[in-house]
């Protein structure tokens, strides 16, 4: 029951949101919401607490794993929402973009994100997964500008095209499977195929071939090179709480669809395959996504490319393997979303101010906008990987299971990836913090809203780089046990 | 033999040739609303075999999928296509970088190199190979579609038909997939059809042309 209410209680709160044509009522309305929601996934979490394992009807289950991605969704969404009732001060006209269908949007991106986590079948899970794109593309497409419009254009076409290729991975995988002797209604069912996995090894060639699909699909969605074209449109076209959804939320929404699929395929035909190409596909990511973040121009773009980055990080940590590996990668992808939420956050502030987020035309902001910079430099020594944050311990654990497996050429690697990261990061930001600024502009005030919401997201970084709670411990690894 | 028997049986032997006719004139196509008509006519013939099968298989559940492929392929989403076509009043012409005659040229290649890839596995799994053979023949000529038309309406097309081929795909292996599924798939189309449909016109109205391959301000 209470999995179905946290499910649908997002899509009636979207319709409901439509109702209302004044922007302050749409907002009021939206926290309330926002509000009994996390109260919805709060009880779900603590019920996930107790037994476990929640499951309703053929469709609907959730374990460990969900529950891990469902407390960093929770996390996420609220901030995000606090911000916007903010941020969403002055909006674009035209159709589908006011502030009403900002937030009926917004929850039904939420529901679509709930609806992939708490899918018990691969092919709802496939579903929910298109459903994101869907309900996104016209948040990536908000402003209305030439940019956004071919920012949306771009995402909702390539995510399309790339999340086909995982529906012919799931179907391959459905065909290995029912030649198996899964009864047709079961074998899309993850726990149905995790039990029946040793079983499908005589289908090996199949399995690869889907899995191969798989990775391509969702890792168009995640930002893998080369199939990452989309992601820096949308990101730095979004309204500055869209970008934070997207790359906090999505692209783990994504990673998650991905692992559950791995697990499949490692179950049945070994690790070696699918963790050949995790390890490719992130090395890949990594590095050219580095390289990258030493040429751009906007602010925005170069966080993007850093979720680009991160990704890869996340996706080595999962081919490298073994607790140490998995661990490190479900934390980075946890830290990640909230250093990039932070600085996402504080592009909106620099966009108002300045009215651009050009790296060459904006100088001095450390003096017009002091709280700001100070965030933004937490954000990027966070992001860096650099203690006391929690991406320093992540990455640090990467790093040593990379050794511990003898993986060495990769540890070195991804050294001097994090290094080249560090750097291109820090000369664009230096570059905007610091010299006279062009015109005496005035620095715009943070709101409560605002600075509530960038509070929140640092002290969670800091608390998960100094000193992990046991409860977090525990829940992490009764995610890493559903994949082992 | 009843008289419906053999035409499901002849419905099932030449739907192959017809999806390879379909892809071969789509390449051909000079003008916008032809490729439309084609897609409706390609999804007709999915629809008429998915009958067919459904009706060798005594299967009530893929009539149901033959009606809903009928309904939102045939009809709904070709007619919303042909009203954004109507509405958006530019050159009919689709705009290629290559000749219809390359075009017809490359996916009679890609038919070849379909047939070619599929063959291990249509062995390996006792599968009907000239209908896999078209599905992936169909997913191939999608991609180019998208690749080589220029038109933003095109480009819908060629996600579209390469859909059909993945759908194909799907029909031939493993008998379509559950019914929950196929309807979420559907739903999923029909939504996404419509806000290609939206992006269209912002385009539209934004650069005042639908010209995709001119959309080149956002790089690197």
């Amino acid at each position: 029951m209470i999995l179905w209410l946290t499910l649908l209680f997002p899509l009636a709160s979207a319709i409901l949101l439509l109702a209302f044509r004044n922007a302050r009522a749409a907002a009021r309305t939206a926290l309330v919401a926002g509000a009994a929601e996390v109260v919805l996934l709060g009880s779900c979490a603590w019920k996930l607490h107790v037994y476990g394992v929640l499951a309703q009807g053929r469709y609907l289950r959730a374990d460990g794993l969900t529950l891990f991605f469902l407390i960093n969704l929770g996390l996420i969404f609220t901030v995000v929402l606090v911000y916007s009732t903010g941020y969403l001060r002055h909006v674009p006209g035209g159709r589908f973009s006011s502030p009403r269908w900002y937030y009926a949007l917004l929850f039904l991106f939420l529901f679509t994100l709930l609806a992939a986590y708490l899918s018990s079948n691969l092919g709802v899970l496939w579903i929910a997964i298109e459903a994101t794109t869907l309900a996104s593309a016209l948040l990536v497409g908000f402003y209305n500008t030439e940019g956004a419009v071919e920012a949306g254009w771009k995402y909702l076409i390539m995510c399309t095209v790339g999340i086909a290729f995982a529906l012919f991975g799931t179907i391959a995988l459905y065909l290995a499977a029912v030649r198996a002797g899964v009864p047709t209604s079961a074998a899309l069912d993850w726990t149905v195929l995790m039990a029946a996995s040793p079983g499908l090894n005589a289908a090996g060639a199949l399995l690869k071939l889907a899995f191969v699909f798989v990775i391509v699909g969702y890792g168009t969605k995640i930002g893998f090179v080369p199939m990452h074209s989309w992601l820096p449109d949308a990101h730095a076209d979004a309204p500055a709480p869209i970008s934070a959804m997207l790359s906090a939320v999505l692209l783990n929404c994504a990673m998650y669809a991905l692992l559950r699929m791995e697990a499949i395929t490692s179950h049945a035909i070994g690790t070696g395959f699918s963790h050949a190409l995790l390890l490719a596909f992130g090395g890949l990511s990594l590095i050219a996504a580095v390289f990258l973040m030493i040429v751009q121009r906007d602010l925005k773009r170069l966080l993007a490319y850093s979720s680009i980055e991160h990704m890869g990080i996340v996706a080595l940590g999962v081919g490298i393997g073994g607790p140490l590996g998995l661990s490190g990668a479900l934390l980075h992808a946890f830290n990640h979303s909230l250093a990039k939420t932070l600085l996402f956050f504080t592009t909106g502030k620099v966009r108002d101010t300045f009215g651009t987020l050009r790296i060459d035309r904006i100088r001095g902001m450390a003096s017009v906008l002091p709280y700001t910079s100070a965030i933004l430099i937490v954000g990027g020594v966070a992001l860096a990987g650099l203690p006391p944050f929690g991406l320093f311990i992540s990455e640090f654990t990467i790093l040593i299971s990379a050794f511990a497996g003898s993986h060495y050429v990769l540890a070195v690697l991804m050294l001097v990836a994090f290094s080249i990261g560090f750097g291109a990061l820090f000369f664009h930001l230096q570059r905007m913090l610091s010299g006279e600024p062009h015109a005496s502009r005035g620095g715009i005030k943070i709101l409560a809203s605002e600075a509530g919401a960038m509070c929140v997201c640092g002290v969670c970084l800091l608390v998960l780089g100094l000193y992990i709670p046991p409860a977090f411990t525990s829940m992490l690894h009764n995610a890493m046990a559903v994949l082992q | 033999m009843g008289l419906v028997e053999f035409a499901a049986a002849k419905t099932l032997a030449s739907s192959a040739v017809f999806l390879f006719i379909t892809v071969l004139l789509m390449a051909a196509a000079k003008r916008t609303n032809r490729c439309i008509k084609l897609f409706a006519i390609q999804c007709a013939v999915i629809t008429a075999q998915i009958a067919a099968l459904a009706f060798m298989r005594h299967s009530a559940e893929a009539f149901a999928v033959a009606a809903l492929v009928f309904l939102v392929k045939v009809i709904a989403i070709p007619y919303a296509l042909l009203r954004i076509s109507r509405q958006l009043k530019v050159t009919p012409a689709v705009v290629v970088s290559t000749t219809p005659v390359q075009s017809v040229f490359i996916v009679a290649g890609l038919m070849l190199l379909a047939f070619a890839v599929v063959q291990p596995y249509a062995r390996a799994f006792a599968l009907d190979s000239e209908m896999l053979a078209a599905a992936t023949a169909i997913i191939l000529t999608g991609g180019f579609l998208m690749i080589s038309r220029k038109k933003a309406l095109m480009q819908v097309i060629g996600l579209l038909v390469l859909e059909n081929g993945i759908f194909l795909a799907a029909l031939t292996t493993t008998f379509g997939m559950p019914f929950v599924i196929e309807m979420g798939i559907f739903f999923d189309l029909l939504v996404c059809v419509l806000l290609l449909g939206i992006f269209v016109f912002r385009i539209r109205e934004t650069f005042e042309h639908v010209d995709v391959s001119r959309l080149r301000r956002l790089k690197g």
